[in-house]
């Protein structure tokens, strides 16, 4: 068994450095002085380390505007879907009614959705209805990306939460809605969470719509404009981009790391519900 | 168990099942046949306003005359199927559909089967090395797409990237200030390399929360009748998480055939064309050609493929479905 | 109507929390006019931005400025949503190889009539044409820069080289001597176009040349062949990356490491080399890019920018006001010593310095050209075939086939406009 056990751990080791290493490169270089960054014999570790590139990830312009949007939009994107999702996946998962196996299979096709293609067409409608420089209208294409996977997710969450705690409920005098917020909500809380967490990640990286939706008024941008302007005509500063990606980053690793373990179990439930 | 609670009912829910008179039941029944397509309605309405709508206003673009003057000034004339004529006359076209099915093929058995093997690992890991992987798994699913596609063009730059460093200094010379982004075949290798590692964390981590839902006597009942690991996972692993493997198979074909951010920063769907899968091409004729028309057309087309790629399994799901009511 | 209701009904559905903030301020008749002029990252320090403004704002008491400093990643999209939409920026720059493009779009006013009172008879060429579709003037002339050899006088006194290279063979001959040791003789990238654009022209090729009505693409005739095999020979006697262009990593940061000899940049460059390693100052020489004879410096490529004003912008008088005071003689003349930049006029090339990199950007800015005419021009450039068949030779690939391929998909490009 001994040697076995050890073949075991050095391949996840080796597995856990092939995985980290660009995302320890990232924050290695953030860490750098520029003329470190080019050198001919990168170093594993940074030998002067500063801090500059940060203060100038955080000094740009608008850094803090486009911080509160990405939140902003983000979370109230990702409530909205959460909030939609939870009525769709509630009939899907425990009603039976005409037209739901079309209704799941729309759902599914609405993933395959090709957004990049519709920016010419969101734009024109956007433009058409006033809607240009709207952080509600991004707020509405982040909602609509998320929407189609938020449904498929919390619809297994619900599948996994048995139906007979809530007939009991049912039985007990509770009406349907009452039963579902005090009987299945509950169960269902650490789902949604996680489920969120997909939808966080995927809002909060979209960086196309930003660029035709909010045009004149730059205080609307968000997080992810900012991530690429440290580049100008003479190239990038990649230090300062890299810092700026760890900074990027950190919002989303701290959610991680608070619902990782409820992550995976929801998404084994609903799938193996199917 | 909060179930256990009596909850004192509104009067005209229909809750009260026994007491009802028969015309209210009759009322509450109707009601209660409204109620799956009330709870879909919001749902229903975002996806007519804010995705069948645009695409209908795509699909209306691909027949007509739309380029950058049509964008800014309006007054675009309908030209019936000439851009899907256009379209389909090009060699590149199916030359560049070809290269996405190889694309999508080799990116999706890849992160499936790594997936697989590092959930298997994980289930096997002792508590520290594991949550150390998991950690680790999940810190790279949170790196931004945008942030980890520059590392990677970073990673892999000719003179000063630390992977050419690496290789020479494992003694493979030929990569001293190797090109990669110059030949074709390396530029795909790259970018597989970027979209597996990326892929990978999500469907590991779901798989290996699927394998702990097996129950450990079936495999000590396998194991003891003399099974192979192989054939555990074969005769007892898999059957059992088929439908999750079906799963995720189908979101990784989606996402891997949409694939878009990190090639177009990478590559521009470059060298010579060796990396231009079917967005790319529409997004390389609709924003840097502004043909926002034939844009659209390859659009249209690339849904019609993927959902066609994907027909049998979205057959099997409706079937499943309707078998349940 | 039924669309603005449509999508109205969604934003407001689906987005109750974020509508509150989706209204912007509306302009009042009573107050002054706000005015959003757009100008690229790297183009005027914040200082000038400022000074300019305050200036303006004294001078016009009635207008608001707003000045905002655009990055460059997407900003095609964003011009392009710019012109399109319904409340435009006022005044935007643009870059002199984009400006016909979005001429020929139709968003954007045409100023012929205006070309007397901004003093247009001796605008650069290379900026003029550009902005100029059909005999209409789109774009109007902002600055130039053009490129120049960035030299490390260290190393040239190491290898004993005391004067300059002359022409090309001797530029050839001086950087092999400097490619010694641990030092690159010049850090040329695989994929800077307009450098081989230089050398091709100065074959006494070009790009793209119009054949009857018709463009076509040209890098397959032998002298265009003559000048990508003598960007090779150049390219080789140093380790610049072959398949990436010079801001990937930025050049000037690798030249600031002290061991290029060489570099192919515009003088303002030199800025962002002392602001990485300070110890570069007083160490820096500059000289135009070698030609084929002694007495003529090599052509070069005129780089710069344009501003338009978009049809749609709802304030014409007051932006035109606003580009006349960018682009008039006071504004030049700061714009030019601040940034190293050539002015708009000819007239005006008293105004730069007398350093030694504006001097050397002067000499060769008397052979500056501009990119093929036409609107589609961009789109070629948007493809980035030039840069991947810069790479293809580069990487040994026969260069005579390569030609042919790249000259065909620029053909198709021009030829496929709108």
């Amino acid at each position: 068994m001994r040697p076995r056990r050890i073949a075991l751990n050095a391949a996840a080791l080796a597995v856990l450095t092939v995985m980290i290493f660009p995302v320890y490169w990232m924050v290695v270089t953030a860490f750098k002085p520029t003329a470190d960054i080019q050198s001919e014999t990168p170093a594993l570790w940074p030998a002067r380390p500063t801090v500059e590139h940060f203060a100038t990830a955080i000094g740009a312009e608008g850094f803090w505007t486009f911080w509160r949007n990405s939140l902003l939009v983000t979370g109230a994107a990702v409530l909205a879907a959460l909030v939609v999702s939870l009525l769709a996946a509630f009939a899907v998962a425990r009603m039976r009614w005409r037209g739901r196996g079309a209704f799941i299979v729309a759902v599914f096709a609405a993933q395959m959705a090709p957004w990049e293609a519709l920016l010419v067409p969101v734009f024109v409608i956007a433009r058409d209805s006033g809607l240009l420089d709207s952080l509600a209208m991004l707020t509405g294409v982040y909602f609509m990306i998320t929407l189609p996977f938020t449904i498929v997710t919390l619809r297994g969450f619900l599948a996994a939460v048995p139906a007979e705690i809530e007939e009991a409920a049912l039985v007990d005098g509770c009406t349907r809605p009452a039963a579902f917020r005090r009987v299945v909500f509950p169960l269902l809380a650490p789902g949604l969470m996680a489920t969120s967490l997909f939808g966080f990640i995927t809002a909060w990286n979209e960086f196309a719509f930003v660029n035709v939706l909010i045009i004149k008024d730059q205080g609307k941008r968000t997080l992810p404009v900012w991530l690429s302007s440290f580049r100008d005509v003479f190239g990038a500063d990649w230090g300062a981009t890299m810092a700026a990606a760890t900074l990027f980053a950190l919002p989303v690793l701290v959610l991680f790391l608070f619902l990782q373990r409820r992550v995976g179990v929801g998404m084994a439930a609903g799938a193996v519900k199917g | 168990m909060p179930a256990a609670t009596h909850a004192p009912a509104p009067e005209a829910d229909s809750g009260h099942r026994h007491a009802a008179p028969p015309a209210a039941r009759r009322a509450g029944r109707r009601l209660s046949r409204a109620w799956p397509y009330l709870l879909i309605a919001p749902a229903v309405a975002g996806g007519v306003l804010l995705l069948l709508y645009p695409l209908l206003r795509a699909a209306l673009i691909s027949v007509q005359h739309f380029r950058m003057r049509e964008l800014i000034r309006g007054g675009a004339a309908f030209v019936g199927l000439d851009n899907y004529r256009e379209l389909t006359a090009a060699a590149e076209f199916w030359a560049v559909v070809l290269r996405t099915f190889a694309w999508t093929a080799v990116n999706v058995v890849l992160i499936v089967g790594l997936s697989t093997g590092v959930a298997l690992m994980l289930l096997r890991l002792g508590r520290r090395m594991r949550t150390a992987l998991m950690s680790v798994l999940a810190l790279v699913w949170a790196t931004p797409v945008i942030a980890a596609t520059t590392v990677f063009q970073w990673l892999f730059q000719s003179e000063l990237g630390v992977v050419n460093r690496l290789l020479a200094g494992l003694g493979l010379d030929s990569f001293q200030g190797y090109s990669w982004f110059a030949n074709g075949t390396a530029m795909f290798g790259v970018l597989v390399a970027l979209v597996v590692w990326q892929s990978v964390p999500f469907a590991a981590l779901t798989l290996y929360a699927g394998l702990t839902t097996v129950p450990v006597e079936l495999y000590e009942s396998a194991r003891l009748d003399g099974a192979g690991g192989w054939q555990v996972f074969r005769r007892i692993t898999f059957p059992l998480l088929r439908p999750m493997f079906a799963l995720i198979t189908a979101l990784e074909v989606i996402w891997v055939f949409k694939c878009f951010p990190q090639i177009w920063v990478l590559s521009q769907g470059g060298p010579d064309g060796a990396t231009t899968t079917l967005p790319v091409y529409a997004f390389k004729i609709a924003r840097t050609l502004h043909r926002y028309d034939l844009g659209s057309a390859v659009a249209m087309v690339t849904v019609v493929v993927l959902a066609a790629a994907l027909v049998g399994n979205l057959r099997r799901m409706l079937a499943q479905e309707g078998a349940e009511t | 109507m039924k669309q603005r209701l449509l999508a109205a009904a969604a934003a407001l559905a689906l987005t109750a929390g974020a509508a509150a903030c989706g209204s912007g301020e509306p302009s009042t008749g009573a107050g002054p006019t706000g005015l959003t002029v757009w100008i690229m990252d790297g183009s005027v320090t914040d200082e000038l931005v400022e000074r300019f403004e305050t200036d303006y704002e004294a001078a016009h008491r009635d207008v608001d400025l707003d000045i905002r400093i655009q990055a460059w990643d997407g900003i095609g999209e964003r011009v392009t949503a710019a012109l399109a939409s319904t409340d435009p920026p006022d005044v935007i720059e643009v870059g002199n190889t984009q400006v016909a493009q979005y001429a020929a779009g139709g968003g954007v006013k045409d100023l012929t009539d205006k070309i007397a009172d901004l003093g247009g008879g001796d605008w650069l060429p290379g900026l003029a044409q550009p902005g100029n579709v059909d005999g209409r003037q789109y774009g109007i002339p902002w600055y130039a820069a053009n490129r120049v050899v960035v030299y490390n006088k260290d190393l040239f006194a190491k290898a004993g080289i005391d004067s300059p290279p002359r022409t090309r063979e001797e530029w050839l001959d001086v950087t092999a001597e400097l490619n010694k040791g641990g030092d690159q003789g010049i850090y040329l990238t695989g994929q800077t176009w307009y450098v081989l654009a230089g050398f091709v022209w100065d074959e006494g090729g070009d790009l793209a040349v119009r054949d009857g009505g018709r463009w076509k693409g040209a890098l397959d005739t032998p002298q265009a062949l003559a000048g990508m095999d003598f960007y090779k020979r150049l390219q080789a006697l140093g380790r610049g990356p072959k398949d990436a262009d010079e801001a990937n990593p930025p050049q000037h940061e690798v030249f600031a490491r002290g061991r290029v000899a060489q570099m192919i940049s515009v003088p303002g460059a030199a800025a962002r080399v002392l602001e990485v390693e300070p110890g570069m100052e007083g160490k820096m020489g500059f000289f135009p890019i070698p030609g084929k004879t002694p007495g003529r410096p090599g052509t070069v490529f005129t780089g710069g920018s344009d501003l338009i004003i978009p049809e749609a912008s709802a304030h014409h008088d007051e932006a035109y006001e606003v580009l006349k005071a960018l682009t008039g003689e006071k504004f030049q003349s700061d714009l030019a010593r601040t940034m190293s930049f050539v002015p708009n006029k000819t007239s005006l090339a008293h105004v730069l310095g007398s350093d030694e990199g504006t001097a050397a950007m002067a000499a060769g800015a008397a052979h500056g050209r501009a990119t093929p005419n036409t609107p589609d021009w961009a789109a070629v450039e948007a493809t980035q075939v030039i840069k991947q068949y810069m790479t293809a030779v580069l990487t040994g690939k026969d260069p005579a086939a390569e030609a042919r391929k790249v000259s065909e998909a620029i053909t198709a490009t021009l030829g496929g406009g709108s």
